[in-house]
């Protein structure tokens, strides 16, 4: 009895000590199969996929809006909204900082990117050899590569080779880099065509980026120095360009916001841009979102969706507009600077002795659905839809709504919004929320209904106007003056939906009136930055800016990257001045 | 008592019980062999019994018993002999447990008659200042709030510090429960006989790769010899908020604002939101037990009811909870079976904490509540009436829970026992977060639905040897473990629902399926372990203890699957030796020592193996147009990297300890010294090529090392036993230092700052030669004629940047104390329970965030923290900054009973009833601080790529005073 208790006991235990496991991990809730119907384009799209992001506010935007001349974000108001712990003030001054969060977040973005890249090369390469659309893609991923690259090399001044995920990139800079961008570009530019529209990359936007590539070869080369512009190169500016315009499958747009508007998709000025679609998660509405005002309710659909109130143009900026139609005010003047879609009434027009207290019936009606926000630079006391609340309905009547002088939310609803000029990092009184001239250069997309997110617009990239500005820049430094001023007065003269603004000819050019034309003409996008280091005006003083360091002109390497790599000594090495 | 000349009369007897080292003893019990009437010592020996002279009282403790005729004292001192008093502590080791003498580590045991008393939830309360070196911070006021619970200070960087639970040998693991709050809730703390801290690495070396911030191990109740017990224990709790935060009041909150120059938003009211806001809060609690042992069995059942209301509305915590425990000898006691279930039912409701509390704080005080008796619907700055959305808003979570286990041991030849133990501990949870629509205030309603099912299965067998050479004492451990984890968890959510008066979690077909968002994880871990102990002991004067534990951990990597823990620890009872055999002051003298390694693998699942995954709707940002046909192909990336050479860190700890009693053992005391070296810090960490698919990757960390050196004191004073008024008073202390040494990054930061503002604003930043828990921020030295900012250029470049940050303190104390007392006289009895800490710092979020001078000028309102300087501006920057940190000192009055023992008699019951206690119990009654938000003990700081942040307070749940009513009848 005992004895067969003590088995019973004993072959228990032995059931239930499943011996001995051999604890490999099992992963039940990912799989490295998946199932797809186009293996090409399931390569590549995740190298595309997260250009929106990367190019979103708190990263590639903002570091490249903020850091220019054009763009000033102050912490605002009592909340100090977009304070964020001070990276935008950093960038702004040129202060920036190792730790800085939007360069770090931009930076890792790119890595990704380019490591996507990567991932997808691998995944073509053998497909390549039997099969003509894998090769043509694997053209197109090694183009999209060096299109990375040579934004990295811009912003940080490093490139990185590798081929594949089993490699250590091998870090470039300076020539080293630009020789293997250019090499990349060329030896898949002819294996490219131009039929799948502006969102991927195609001959003729690596034309472009080869174009580019040559205008800031110099600056690339020796990005300290002052700026050099070897005859050779833009000659080859000069090839690229003609490539692009010779292709005749670009055309200037008419209307010059229709470029930024949510169906822009279509536009024939475009030649690379970040397609956007409404039902993609990735896909924003930050850039119409983030300068306007909080009090701003764009679309009558939906009540939540508002604007943020983040960067301003600079007072310094702005006067580049003064000085360039002197007493006539920019908006009479010039297509670029401004839209108007909402026409004042009259009779409201003044509003002496109207404030928020007794407005009740100063209003008048629009149309919900066809109902459209003013365009380009905001100036002064704005209107609007009205509600109580941020998601609180907007005042109606009889299904038609009702505009209003917007109250300024954010300071109690006291006041009206009144975009002033004045807003700087010092003066307490200039960076209130309501403070400094806003863009809504982007139409604000008709399905965001958050206002942040399901932007439909093609966030532009290259455009054909670039190329004919590229082209006169490379003349005009070759000394051409005739050829680079008809490119100029070309692109002045395509915008010709609104007659009355269609920008003047120019009677002559120089570099400072090229530079001045490209801010007007790119105001707002994304290559302000390059364009003030290849003029020599990054060391510029200007709006709470005294930084002349010209350290500064690249972004430091972020510190996460540098402590992830300081297991090998001397690989990536800190940029000077950081 | 002039009534004691009744005739005959039977009178009230009392007296004290201890052993003859002065030890007073418990549950002793008292029968008088007269009138059948029976009585049993409470945990300060006192007992209380009728009688009359003449009669005789047993006094019986497990097998001896003792006599005592009546005479004509009143009150009577019984000591039991030295025989029967080497009936010792005994102290749970892990596998097994030992004398509390043979004992050669660091373990503090607290028994259930010194848990903290009144409205607890879980075992952290219970524990809290009960044991030097173990610190237990509540993390909010919440009913069931979870603690940081830090066993010598922190020794990794990472979330996993929160010691091991093993429950009756059962290892517990709370990762992912879905719980919102504590996960340990789900014990009833009534059921709990005894906790024991393994401190030391020789005491929690024997749970290698899981021990290394300690292991606390709880024993649940069992039955004992004698006569059957059953206990009825019911509470009533009363609580509010302690400490109100000094907002300006209607009339001064105008005067401020005008006086600043604003323009004042008044709607005329004059509300107080705190009081608006939070509740007088009732709380009930009820726990039936019975237990009772035989000579080959044992037994204990209990049923719990717990219902804590929170100060705050919508703030709940419920538990039911029953409990069976089983003994059973067969075979001449050779084969034992032990069995033990718990099974509960959680469920915690929670309020929108960060919303309500920011709310209250800062809400216009001249907007009125209520407008014609319902709350106000339209506030002039557009806000939700809170007191609206608190009623549409739910947060609600069900956890149902079942442990159990069963552990059939037999003696297979004499002294050699083996012992298998089955464990099973399913958790399932279910939590709702929905929004229901509202009209005006508009809320367009949604719903959030999260399952998770937790399965944890132990299979245990181990072999143990105690046999004696002359004189020898060897007691030899040796067995395997094999413990298997699965979790499940799911969710959806969906937005914009009908505002039909139906709640969306009960019309989910109603929500926008445009709308919807859903998830899934499941992982399974595996742990297998072989692991053994010896104990040797010669004469009781030395004692040697060596452990080793091989642990394997799927969660590794596969070059890299298993870690050797070994410890070893020696002790010597100079008490015992001839030399001091004489010296009759001292009682009891112990020197112990140790040394020994630990693990912590508290990591992410499948961080060793490579991951793709793939997607076509843009998350993961995986797909994008390939052309205009609307459809997205399914992209393919990698998320993770593999390594496969990833491993656990590795603490090495030294202790060297001593233990005393001296004047009877009336003053006992421990005094211990330990040194924590953590090494192999896993980080999550970028790659060094920065091409890598994924950002970041889990690697150890060469050379990098976290220190913890600490004292830790225990005093403990008993007086005289035979006087009628008796007081126990005692105190434990601890010094830790914590630094980390050699880290090749220039800063660790974490600890997210909250509010609108500070996106990406970091406080708590580690770096080389300061603790962790280190503020990293800028020095703020003043204000500008133009009131803005000016903090110290730390590097002396012209401009103030992220690299003019300094360490200012830490939020991790460097002194920790607890003091107690506790006094009897007569029927009644006293504890008082303080403790506070010193030397650390908070950093206060909320003023930083909310009470600035700029929102007082938009009428929020704010306490004067906004106008302490008259000339800031109003758009100054609230940059984190030396200005908003704060000293985080505190004592604490934490816990005040006061107990009286009814004579059962007098209800004329006293056949039926054995005892009645009843009790009141204040909790939190005054706390001295110069900290300035509700509460110093805080910890709501957000953590970053999982580095842990402490001391930071942003809106977090205000703690109570609480005033517990209690009753305890036992039959």
């Amino acid at each position: 009895m005992k004895n067969k208790f003590l088995i019973g006991i004993v072959s228990l235990s032995a059931l239930f000590a499943v011996g001995c496991t051999d604890l490999s991990e099992e992963i039940i809730d990912e799989s490295l199969d998946v199932q797809t119907d186009n293996i090409i384009s399931a390569a590549m799209a995740p190298a595309y996929g997260p250009l929106p992001d990367a190019f979103t506010h708190t990263k590639n935007y903002g570091l490249q809006l903020v850091s220019s001349d054009q763009a000033i974000l102050p912490p605002r108001g009592s909340g100090n909204d977009w304070y964020d712990g001070g990276k935008y003030i950093e960038l702004h001054q040129h202060n920036t900082t190792t730790t800085n969060v939007v360069v770090r977040d931009t930076w890792n973005a790119f890595t990704l990117m380019l490591s996507r890249t990567i991932t997808a090369i691998e995944r073509l390469q053998p497909l390549a050899a039997t099969d003509s659309e894998a090769a043509k893609a694997l053209a197109e991923m090694r183009g999209l590569r060096a299109y990375y690259n040579m934004l990295m090399l811009d912003y940080w001044g490093i490139a990185f080779k590798k081929d594949a995920a089993s490699e250590q990139s091998v870090i470039l800079r300076k020539a080293d880099a630009v020789n293997y961008i250019e090499s990349e570009f060329l030896a898949v530019v002819n294996q490219l065509d131009n039929t799948k529209g502006p969102g991927r990359i195609s001959q003729a936007s690596v034309n472009g980026f080869l174009a580019q590539l040559y205008l800031n070869a110099g600056v690339y080369r020796n990005p300290y120095g002052t700026p050099t512009f070897p005859q050779n190169d833009m000659d080859k500016v000069i090839e690229y360009t003609n490539k692009v315009i010779d292709s005749g499958l670009f055309v200037l747009s008419p209307e010059y916001f229709s470029i930024f508007d949510d169906n822009n998709h279509s536009n024939k000025e475009l030649i690379f841009a970040i397609d956007q679609r409404s039902n993609l998660t990735t896909s924003h509405n930050r850039l119409a979102y983030w300068s306007l005002s909080g009090s701003q309710y764009p679309l009558a659909a939906f009540p939540k969706a508002n604007g943020t109130d983040g960067p301003a143009l600079t007072k310094y900026f702005y006067n580049t507009w003064v000085q360039a139609y002197g007493s006539t005010d920019p908006a009479q003047a010039d297509a670029r600077f401004y839209k108007e879609n909402l026409v004042i009434p009259q009779n409201l027009q003044n509003l002496t002795g109207i404030n928020p207290a007794n407005d009740a019936n100063h209003y008048f009606l629009v149309n919900g659905a066809t109902y459209q926000i003013n365009r380009g630079i905001q100036r002064g006391i704005q209107w609007g839809l009205r509600n109580s609340a941020n998601g609180q309905p907007f005042q109606t009547i009889n299904g038609q709504y009702k505009i209003y002088p917007m109250i300024e939310q954010r300071d109690g609803f006291t006041s009206y919004v009144n975009h002033g000029i004045d807003i700087d990092l010092e003066n307490p009184n200039n960076k209130d929320y309501a403070d400094g001239y806003r863009v809504a250069k982007y139409q604000f997309s008709s399905t965001s209904d958050s206002g942040r997110n399901k932007g439909q617009a093609d966030i532009v990239l290259l455009r054909l106007a670039d190329i004919y500005l590229m082209r006169a820049e490379a003349q005009l430094r070759k000394g051409n003056n005739g050829a680079a001023l008809s490119d100029v007065n070309l692109v002045r003269a395509s915008r010709t939906a609104r007659p009355q603004v269609t920008p003047p000819a120019l009677t002559s050019i120089n570099l400072d009136l090229l530079y001045r034309e490209r801010g007007f003409e790119f105001y707002w996008e994304y290559s302000r930055r390059t364009d003030m280091i290849r003029f020599g005006h990054f060391e510029d003083t200007y709006a709470s800016k005294t930084n002349a360091d010209v350290r500064k002109r690249l972004f430091p390497i972020p510190q996460s990257a540098i402590d992830g790599a300081s297991s090998a000594p001397g690989y990536l090495v800190q940029n000077e001045g950081y | 008592m002039s009534c004691v000349s009744f005739t005959f009369a039977q009178q009230q007897i009392s007296g004290t019980v201890q052993d003859d080292k002065g030890t007073l003893l418990q549950n002793v019990k008292i029968a008088n062999l007269q009138t059948q009437t029976a009585a049993v010592t409470d945990s300060l020996g006192n007992f209380i019994i009728n009688a009359e002279k003449g009669n005789v009282l047993e006094f019986s403790l497990d097998n001896s018993t003792q006599k005592v005729t009546v005479d004509n004292r009143t009150r009577y001192f019984v000591t039991f002999t030295n025989k029967l008093t080497d009936i010792e502590e005994v102290v749970m080791v892990g596998y097994g447990s030992q004398k509390r003498s043979d004992v050669t580590g660091a373990i503090g045991s607290v028994k259930s008659e010194d848990f903290n008393k009144g409205l607890v939830a879980n075992v952290g309360q219970l524990l809290q200042g009960k044991v030097a070196g173990v610190n237990v911070a509540n993390v909010s006021g919440e009913p069931g709030a979870n603690q940081n619970i830090v066993i010598r200070g922190v020794g990794s960087l990472r979330s996993g510090t929160t010691p091991l639970y093993v429950i009756d040998g059962f290892v517990i693991d709370n990762s992912n429960t879905g719980v919102a709050n504590n996960p340990m809730n789900f014990i009833n703390p009534d059921d709990i006989a005894s906790m024991d801290v393994l401190k030391d690495a020789s005491a929690s070396a024997i749970y290698g790769a899981r021990g290394a911030n300690g292991v606390i191990v709880i024993t649940t109740k069992k039955g004992k010899k004698g006569r059957t017990e059953m206990n009825l224990s019911s509470s009533l709790t009363v609580s509010s908020l302690a400490n109100k935060m000094n907002v300006f009041s209607a009339d001064e909150f105008r005067k401020q604002v005008t006086g600043m120059g604003a323009k004042l938003d008044d709607m005329g009211g004059n509300t107080d939101w705190q009081d608006e806001l939070t509740r007088m809060a009732i709380s009930k609690n009820v726990n039936f037990s019975a237990a009772g042992a035989t000579e080959n069995s044992n037994y204990y059942a209990a049923l719990g009811y717990e219902d804590q209301e929170g100060i705050l509305y919508n703030s709940s915590l419920r538990r039911y909870s029953g409990r069976v425990n089983v003994s059973q000898k067969a075979f001449d006691g050779r084969v034992n079976i032990d069995f033990n279930i718990n099974g509960s039912k959680t469920e915690n409701e929670r309020p929108s904490v960060t919303s309500m509390v920011s709310t209250m704080l800062t809400l216009n005080p001249t907007y009125p509540a209520y407008t014609n008796g319902s709350p106000t619907t339209v506030f002039n700055n557009g806000a939700f009436n809170p007191l609206i959305r608190q009623n549409i808003y739910t947060d609600f979570t069900n956890n149902n829970r079942i442990l159990a286990n069963i552990s059939p041991s037999v003696e297979i030849i004499k002294g050699l026992t083996y012992k298998l133990n089955l464990g099973v501990d399913y958790s399932n949870a279910d939590r709702i977060v929905q929004n229901i629509p509202h009209a005006v205030p508009l809320e367009n309603g949604s719903l959030n639905l999260n399952y998770f099912s937790n399965n944890n299965t132990l299979v245990e067998n181990y072999l143990t040897y105690k046999f004696k050479i002359q004189n020898h004492d060897f007691n030899v451990m040796a067995g395997h473990s094999y413990q298997r984890l699965f979790l499940v968890a799911r969710g959806w959510s969906y937005l914009n629902f009908p505002n039909n008066g139906i709640e969306p979690q009960y019309q989910i077909p109603a929500g926008d399926k445009t709308t919807m968002t859903s998830s899934s994880i499941a992982n399974r871990n595996e742990l297998q372990s072989w692991f053994g102990r010896v104990n040797y002991d010669f004469q009781d004067k030395y004692l040697l203890t060596a452990t080793l534990r091989a642990d394997g951990s799927s969660k590794f990597g596969e070059n890299n699957r298993y870690g050797v823990f070994p410890s070893v620890a020696a002790g010597w009872n100079i008490s015992k030796e001839s030399f001091l055999s004489d010296v009759d002051v001292i009682n009891d003298l112990k020197l112990r020592g140790s040394w020994g390694k630990t693990g912590n693998q508290e990591i992410p699942n499948k961080i060793t193996k490579k991951s793709y995954k793939s997607a076509s709707d843009g998350s993961g940002m995986a797909t994008y147009p390939m052309d205009d046909s609307g459809n997205y192909p399914v992209g393919i990336y990698l998320v993770r990297a593999n390594n496969p050479d990833l491993q656990w860190e590795v603490t090495t700890q030294t202790n060297v300890g001593v233990d005393f009693g001296i004047l009877n053992n009336r003053l006992t005391g421990t005094v211990d010294f330990f040194k924590k070296v953590s090494n192999n810090i896993l980080l999550e960490i970028s790659p060094e090529d920065p091409i890598e698919p994924a950002e970041t990757m889990w690697k150890n960390i060469p050379n990098m090392s976290i220190h913890n050196t600490g004292w830790e004191f225990a005093l403990d004073y008993n007086s005289d036993r035979n006087k009628s008024f008796t007081y126990n008073i005692g105190a434990n202390v601890a010094f830790i230092k914590n630094k980390v040494k050699d880290s090749p990054y220039k800063v660790i930061s974490t600890g997210e700052a909250q509010g609108p503002g500070t996106t990406n604003a970091v406080i708590n930043g580690y770096l080389n030669g300061q603790p962790i828990g280190t503020f990293y921020v800028r020095e703020f030295v003043g204000l500008s004629e133009n009131g803005t900012n000016i903090f110290k250029d730390v590097d002396g470049d012209g401009i103030i940047t992220d690299n003019d940050r300094v360490a200012a303190g830490s939020a991790l104390p460097d002194f920790t104390y607890n003091l107690y007392v506790k006094m009897a006289y007569r029927n009644f009895d006293l504890g008082l329970n303080f403790n506070g800490v010193s030397g650390n710092m908070i950093y206060n979020n909320t003023a930083s965030t909310l009470f600035t001078r700029g929102r007082l000028g938009l009428s929020q309102n704010t306490t004067d923290a906004a106008t302490q300087f008259p000339n800031e501006s109003v758009n100054n920057t609230n940059v984190i900054s030396t200005r908003y940190l704060e000293k985080g000192d505190f004592f604490r009055l934490n816990n005040a009973t006061l107990g009286y023992n009814l004579n059962p008699r007098i209800l004329g019951i006293g056949n039926h009833v054995r005892n009645i206690k009843l009790s009141v119990t204040a909790q939190n009654l005054f706390v001295i601080t110069k900290y300035s938000g509700f509460d110093p003990e805080i910890n709501t700081g957000i953590s970053q790529g999982g580095i842990q942040s402490f001391g930071i307070d942003y809106s977090t749940y205000p703690k109570a005073r609480s005033f517990v009513f209690g009753v305890n009848v036992g039959f």
